[in-house]
């Protein structure tokens, strides 16, 4: 209870420290920002965070970090109106709003739609929220135990699961993804030895692939590309009817928003599997769980709540590993947690010691872009809309002189720009091929991890791989990397649901 | 049962679909499988591995690309053991063997190596082999209005990026990019002059403002020395 209390007190006085002018100044317009960049199809959150990253560079930390953090969650908002009015999700995360709220919209019914979005981000933010509050502190001191062994295992964890849930129907190429992300972290000099790997005598390369340059080009480049290949999309047409939340599709919807909620932040916590996988899953399990199930897919609102609510409450989710482990919960976490190297913030283990108090400057963060969202999604819903008529071949050649100039500045190289074509041809291949980004950009990060901590695990040990496998956590984290690659190999699943069922019998349905 | 050949083959492979040996080989023509191996000997010289039951059939749609790509992993993961290999062991610094720079790097090409392999075995057996590329087909890619799109995305902002930012003043490089990419995707043959000379102004505006905008905001007041 003390702890609780101690918790409340710091949460308060870090929300007291973001009642100033300037801070709010900067909050409404970068959340109004993230709206609209989440609200454009072809910008997506991740992109939005990388460019605004670069934006920031002369801010102080905390507003810096603040202003991502209201981007990266307005952005996630703002991608709901698109998918309801349009039929294409403004970012990935709301591929499972237009399930929904597409129908609903023909219904005539965009209004109402677009409030029970608003409703559903608002309050799987607070639920993620909640546990980024409680959560952080108590993995962060957990974190403390992590040694070489585990921060291996979880690396490889992080890839392994990442990989599979961003390519449900074909994991290989989840996994090909994260290691080729692994691989190109390989390049430049190596933490240990100080020898400079794949390096061919550039000293451009000794400090490997920069992560801004990298992601711009994977989700910026390569999105520009994609955008400009794919047909090009309807206008939208305007809501009739009232977009203000209507308090009933609260109550009656409320189990179903709290199962979203806690399924969104446990999702946004898996390393590498962000805002779409959220909505996903919590859209299928509200439809599992339904009573209504025959409606979803024609205008269910507990579907669109589910999704809504789902894609929200990962962002709190996926920020919880980024401030405990320096590990993205999600490719906008990963810009995040490139941007908090850049202003200096260390997250990882150490942070509950070193600086607490940023943890709850964080989640007051979180609770003003979430105050932020419900205002704007109230008051400001139909002129915002009006951004949807900007034609591609206006919007794609200023958002790639963005890019280039965004790789560039943080350290004025021309060779980040050549970073960032190169990861954007390569990406959008990959992407083309249906090889998810996600675990790419992980594996850039984890692979230093990754390299570092197996050699000297096997240092430590003189070559015995055993407490690679004993330690409990370690125990924990392979079992279900194996578990997980077992499944996908159809002979082994089999022998696998076998042993489940012969552990827990199957119960018949009612 | 009379064996009736030996060949030599890159890969072996069981098949727990058709509960079989498989090889193939491809030479520098033409794709040969060799489906049964109680009939024919296989020499292999590349690789075992073992195809998962019904791996391979939901995937005809990517089947080339997954075969040409699995061919790139392989070759990239060779690469990649070749040159971690020849990285320095540091045996004169009394280096731990195990923390050698080479190992990590080995480590995921091999991973990489098998993943290449099971994409390869997977498009082959679905087929993905056969390219099929003739000019006719080739022209019918490069013709559709998704593709011709992106070749030109692809060449104004290559070289925008590429080659124009760094050798000319960046204004000059961006305010042509943009003026540029806006006429030509918006002009169309058969366009009125008035129409054309319309969205002439139009990039024309934007390009200024846009490259006023982002100069002054990053040499001013982030202090970047432009390219």
């Amino acid at each position: 209870m003390d702890v609780l209390l101690e918790n409340l007190k710091l949460f308060l006085s870090a929300i007291g420290g973001f009642i100033a002018p300037l801070a709010l100044f900067h909050m409404a317009w970068s959340t109004l920002l993230g709206i609209v960049i989440g609200a454009l199809p072809g910008l997506t959150a991740t992109m939005g965070v990388a460019l605004i990253t670069t934006l920031t560079y002369k801010l102080p930390p905390d507003l810096a970090i603040l202003v991502l953090i209201c981007v990266y969650v307005g952005a996630i908002y703002g991608g709901s109106r698109t998918a309801i009015l349009i039929n294409i999700p403004g970012t990935p995360a709301n591929a499972a709003t237009t399930l929904d709220g597409f129908p609903l919209a023909k219904q005539g019914l965009a209004g109402r739609a677009m409030g029970v979005a608003t409703s559903g981000s608002v309050l799987g933010s607070i639920i993620g929220m909640f546990f980024l509050a409680t959560l952080a502190p108590l993995l962060g001191n957990y974190a403390l135990k992590f040694q070489s062994y585990e921060f291996f295992w979880l690396a490889i964890f992080g890839i392994v699961i990442s990989g599979h849930l961003t390519a449900l129907d074909d994991p290989i190429k989840g996994w090909i993804a994260g290691f080729l992300g692994l691989l190109s972290a390989m390049v430049g000099q190596e933490g240990i030895h100080a020898y400079d790997r794949f390096t061919y005598g550039t000293t451009e390369l000794m400090g490997g692939f920069a992560l801004i340059p990298a992601m711009v080009g994977a989700f910026g480049l390569a999105e520009v590309l994609s955008v400009m290949k794919n047909p090009q999309a309807e206008m939208a047409k305007n809501p009739q009817d009232s977009v203000i939340p209507k308090l009933e599709d609260i109550t009656k919807y409320w189990r179903t928003i709290v199962r979203s909620g806690l399924i969104g932040t446990v999702i946004g916590i898996i390393p590498g599997v962000g805002e779409d996988i959220g909505a996903w899953v919590s859209y299928a399990a509200a439809r599992r769980k339904s009573k209504e199930r025959e409606k979803f897919g024609k205008g269910s609102v507990e579907g669109l709540m589910a999704a809504e609510t789902g894609n929200n409450a990962v962002v709190p989710g996926a920020i919880i590993p980024v401030l405990t482990l320096a590990i993205p919960g999600s490719a906008p976490a990963a810009v995040l947690l490139a941007a908090m190297f850049i202003h200096g913030i260390r997250p990882g283990p150490m942070i509950m010691v070193e600086a607490p108090f940023f943890v709850y400057q964080v989640v007051a963060m979180v609770f003003f872009a979430t105050i932020a969202i419900l205002i704007y999604g109230i008051a400001l819903t139909k002129p915002l809309l009006k951004v949807l008529a900007i034609p591609r071949t206006r919007l794609m050649p200023v958002v790639f002189v963005l890019c280039v100039i965004g790789s560039y500045a943080i350290t004025s190289r021309l060779f980040d720009i050549w970073v960032m074509v190169g990861f954007g041809v390569f990406g959008f291949i990959l992407r083309e091929m249906k090889y998810p980004m996600a675990p790419l950009v992980l594996g850039i990060i984890l692979g230093d991890l990754l390299d570092k901590n197996l050699r000297r695990g096997l240092v430590l040990t003189d070559g015995d791989i055993t407490p690679f496998f004993t330690r409990p956590i370690c125990l924990v984290l392979w079992l279900i990397t194996f578990i997980s690659i077992l499944m996908t190999i159809e002979p082994a699943r089999r022998g696998l649901q076998r042993v489940f069922r012969a552990v827990w019998p199957e119960r018949k349905p009612g | 049962m009379a064996i009736k050949a030996v060949r030599p083959s890159f890969f072996i492979y069981w098949d727990a679909d058709e509960r079989r040996f498989s090889g193939f080989n491809q030479t520098k023509n033409a794709f040969r499988l060799y489906p049964r191996l109680s009939t024919q000997i296989c020499v292999p010289f590349f690789c075992f591995f073992y195809v998962p039951r019904g791996v391979g059939t939901g995937f005809m749609g990517m089947k080339k690309a997954d075969y040409l790509t699995g061919l790139a992993l392989i070759l990239l993961s060779i690469y990649v053991l070749v040159e971690s290999w020849r990285m320095p062991r540091l045996e004169h610094l009394q280096v731990h063997p195990l923390s050698i720079p080479g190992i990590v790097p080995a480590f995921l090409a091999v991973v990489l190596l098998i993943f290449g392999l099971i994409l390869v075995a997977r498009s082959v057996k679905a087929g993905g082999h056969r390219l099929g590329w003739t000019r006719e087909n080739t022209k019918k890619i490069f013709s559709e209005p998704g593709i011709q799109r992106l070749q030109l995305t692809a060449v104004l902002t290559i070289g925008y990026a590429g080659i124009l930012v760094g050798r000319i003043p960046y204004w000059l490089a961006t305010a042509v990019f943009i003026f540029v990419f806006i006429l030509v995707f918006e002009w169309r043959s058969g366009m009125p002059a008035k129409e054309r000379s319309r969205i002439g102004v139009v990039a024309a505006i934007l390009a200024v403002i846009v490259t006023t905008a982002v100069s002054y905001t990053f040499e001013r007041l982030f202090l970047v020395t432009l390219p």
